[in-house]
């Protein structure tokens, strides 16, 4: 690996300032690829196995049309789309919180879920690792980030069956 | 006498009529330079494996939901009156109409399945690491703006799943302290749900966030122009 490195250290805009003998030799010797045709046709073809997936599923399982909306009639069962289930029973779990007050549950509920989103975004800011990138010098980072995806996943099961 | 040619990366061009056009294209435009910058002497990386793959193929998945998206538009009628039958018509009488409909909504479950994915492998692999900080935060916005479009595009067949959970989806956020009861009004247009709904719904879902989206897609795309592919571990 330690061969990557001098592409790797150069940014996009210093790459392409390089000489073209020095772009062939890279070529040459492994470190890179063309654009074109090499790098082109790998992404012609990517696109076209995902396109082929989609077709294929919606050809297999066609999109599903439920009856028309009646606001008169509250459907039993209220559940959102498979990404929203997590959030979903983050909504239920917040119900517990009731102890602390008949407020508690609902506030609890969405500032869960606005807390989770912020971290989120924040990942890089809240990371005080350095610039360590190997996942096996970053145990905090992985367990933390290991935990994160299983709640999410769970939740989401979870919500699934609740 | 030795024939002109064009040379373009790996392409020998021996078409006169080709090589005039370019030369005209280039006369106007310099094209040479841009072709062979961007195109004919660019390098990429020899390291990206098959989990680099997932952020080109959310934005594929970006494209294809526009394409599908403007042909349903075709269609489609945004009043509660009209909107559930449009969308039956296109189900079953508009040629093709199920498969557009079905690329369209499979290909946004398929995009957040990828985009979680590309920000797992980013994650994993600490590419969010100084100089890239912002590109995360425009990944996550990416995101956010993708289960936005969802929630947002839910709505609009007006079936009796979609106007349940548009009712949960809004009462939610109305539980936000200080601006929650303002939130949920500007969400739903007013204290229920109804064409006014319906009507916003449509225009964040098609106009709206479609080119906050795009736009946010081609700052995540410069910045990773301006940083560089990030190394292998």
């Amino acid at each position: 690996m330690a061969q990557m490195t001098e592409y790797t250290k150069k940014k996009e805009c210093e790459v392409k300032a390089l000489p073209l003998e020095e772009k062939k030799r890279m070529v040459r010797e492994g470190k890179a690829h063309w654009f074109f045709p090499h790098h082109v046709a790998e992404q012609v073809i990517i696109c076209g196995v995902v396109l082929m997936l989609l077709i294929t599923i919606s050809t297999l399982f066609p999109a599903h049309l439920g009856p028309k909306a009646d606001p008169f009639d509250t459907p039993e069962h209220i559940k959102p789309e498979w990404y929203f289930l997590a959030a979903y029973y983050v909504l239920r779990l917040a119900e517990y919180t009731d102890f602390l007050g008949a407020w508690a549950p609902k506030i609890m509920g969405i500032v869960l879920q606005g807390v989770a989103v912020a971290i989120l975004i924040l990942v890089p800011f809240l990371d005080r690792g350095g610039p360590e990138r190997r996942p096996a010098k970053r145990p905090l980072a992985m367990t933390l980030g290991a935990i994160g995806a299983a709640l999410f996943i769970v939740f989401t099961i979870l919500g699934h069956y609740i | 006498m030795e024939r002109e040619t064009l040379e373009l990366g790996p392409m020998r061009i021996r078409n006169r009529q080709a090589i005039r056009l370019f030369a005209w294209l280039d006369d106007r435009l310099g094209i040479k330079e841009i072709v062979d910058d961007e195109v004919f002497e660019k390098i990429a990386p020899a390291y990206l494996g098959l989990w680099s793959c997932f952020g080109g193929i959310s934005f594929f998945l970006f494209i294809s939901q526009v394409v599908t998206g403007a042909l349903l538009l075709v269609y489609y009628q945004p009043t509660i009156a009209e909107a559930h039958a449009s969308v039956a018509a296109i189900m079953n009488e508009v040629p093709f109409g199920w498969l557009i409909r079905g690329l369209h909504a499979w290909g946004s479950n398929l995009m957040l399945i990828a985009i979680m994915i590309h920000m797992a492998k980013i994650y994993y692999a600490g590419i969010y690491k100084t100089p890239r900080e912002l590109n995360w935060v425009a990944g996550v916005s990416l995101f956010l703006f993708t289960l936005g479009l969802s929630f947002t595009g839910y709505l609009l067949p007006w079936t009796q799943l979609a106007y349940w959970a548009t009712v949960v989806g809004t009462e939610t956020p109305a539980a936000t302290p200080l601006v929650g009861e303002y939130i949920r009004y500007l969400m739903r247009g007013g204290e229920e749900i109804g064409q006014v709904t319906l009507t916003r719904f449509f225009a964040i879902h098609v106009m709206i966030l479609p080119i906050i989206t795009g736009l946010t897609v081609g700052l995540h795309l410069l910045q990773i122009r301006r940083q560089g592919i990030s190394g292998p571990l």
